[in-house]
């Protein structure tokens, strides 16, 4: 009966896009502007605290209030 | 207040006016509500229109920017507009699934062929964005075709309770058509949607282990948790597909060798108005989506051999669904995979051997 009538949503503003970066060695999360060929599950850059290889963990849009 | 004073010829003018405003309202009424369902109709109408253009043109600009189409795409993409399934008859419905699978499979592969040869340096992600943004472009030019037909047919008619019906649901069909334009974003920069959120859960189990393809753009790994051997099944990202979890559910089960006892399957679901986006539910059966034929196959599949299936679904609306991933979705990913461990552990034993489904469109989310 659900599905018979979803939420369709509200109209969603253009939200910025981040890409999450997870070390796998010291557990450190770097956020950063989505770029063009991330995905998720893919390395990502180096750890900005122990140089390990990163691998991106979440990709996701998110709605930044302007205070 | 009382009858205005001045004389016979005002009071029987006021009566002659009473009884015309009268007249009017009864008799016309229906053609004064007709007409201005028409206007409302055709406002809505309008906006149809210029999310339709909108999506043929970014369908056609995709196929000739990013893929850089051998030659311009924009009398193919207007023939892919207008690709027509015909459903398999169901008078006899007996082996009707494996009918309808054979058909909405043909019209897939089509596509795909079809803009391939269209663009042989294309890569597979950018081909399956291509036939992402096409479907939405269909769907849109379909809604507007099909209102617009209703529309026509109520001026022509003057049937109010056509144009009525179509005022109806016109909110909604607009919001839907938003809903799908605004998929196209996400696509186009191949991000992962809400519908994602299965592969993520699956893909994260499947990070760093030996991956296997079991069936085209469908891959699972095996893993272990708490002595429990862990079949782990997605549709092979970053591509935006589905796979055919389907068909990967029955060899995984079908096998002697991997003694299946517990499949839990992993879906994003529609919510209701009021709900939370990102809320984890929990439940039996069968947790996927489309026209029937996967979810047919796994519980066949399933009942065969009398395995029971664990449901866990993340909550969120239609628009949330088919755009980039919110945050609140993404967030869910480790909460499921909490309720996954515990599951495993409440429902079986050591030794024994599950196969964990991560449901969904696995845009932008490898493995
Ligand atoms: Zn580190």
């Amino acid at each position: 009966m659900a599905q018979m009538f979803p939420s369709i949503g509200e109209k969603r503003p253009k939200m910025p896009v981040f890409t999450i970066e997870d070390c796998p060695q010291c557990g450190t999360k770097t956020k950063r502007a989505f770029k063009l060929g991330d995905f998720v599950y893919r390395e990502g850059g180096e750890c900005a605290k122990c140089h390990a290889k990163t691998i991106i963990s979440m990709i996701y849009a998110e709605l930044i209030k302007v205070q | 207040m009382g009858l205005p004073s001045g004389g016979l010829t005002t009071t029987v003018f006021y009566v002659i006016f009473t009884i015309i405003l009268f007249a009017v309202s009864f008799l016309w009424a229906p053609r004064i509500q007709a007409y201005t369902a028409l206007n409302d109709v055709k406002k809505n109408l309008e906006k149809l229109q210029v999310l339709k253009d909108a999506s043929r043109r970014e369908a056609i600009g995709y196929v000739n920017t990013v893929m850089k189409s051998s030659k311009d795409a924009q009398a193919r993409v207007d023939q892919f507009l207008e690709y027509f399934t015909i459903m398999p008859v169901d008078l006899d419905p007996n082996g009707i699934v494996g009918k309808i699978e054979h058909v909405t499979r043909l019209q897939d592969d089509r596509i795909r062929d079809e803009l391939k040869a269209l663009s042989p340096g294309a890569d597979p992600v950018q081909i399956s964005v291509a036939q992402n943004i096409l479907e939405v472009a269909t769907s849109l030019n379909m809604i507007f075709k099909i209102v617009r037909h209703f529309y026509i047919q109520g001026q022509k008619t003057k049937s109010y309770f056509i144009l009525v019906q179509l005022q109806m649901i016109m909110p909604m069909l607009v919001q839907e058509s938003e809903a799908l334009m605004s998929a196209v974003d996400a696509f186009k920069q191949a991000q992962p949607i809400g519908d994602g959120l299965g592969p993520m859960v699956a893909g994260k189990l499947m990070v760093g282990k030996e991956k296997v393809t079991v069936e085209r753009e469908t891959v699972y790994a095996v893993t272990e948790y708490k002595g429990r051997k862990l079949f782990v099944l997605k549709a092979e990202g970053p591509m935006g597909t589905v796979g055919r979890p389907q068909v990967g559910v029955e060899k995984i089960i079908n096998d002697p060798n991997n003694k299946i006892s517990t499949v839990i399957m992993v879906d994003a679901a529609l919510k209701l108005e009021g709900e939370n986006t990102g809320e984890v539910a929990e439940g039996i059966g069968a947790a996927i989506g489309g026209i029937g034929v996967e979810k047919f196959r796994i519980e066949a599949a399933a009942t065969a051999k009398d395995i029971p299936m664990y449901a866990i679904v993340v909550k969120q609306s239609l628009i949330d669904a088919i755009s980039v991933m919110k945050k609140e979705i993404a967030e869910a990913t480790d909460k499921t995979i909490e309720r996954v461990n515990r599951l495993v552990e409440e429902k079986t034993k050591e030794g024994d051997t599950v196969l964990l489904v991560g449901v969904g469109n696995t845009l932008g989310v490898a493995q």
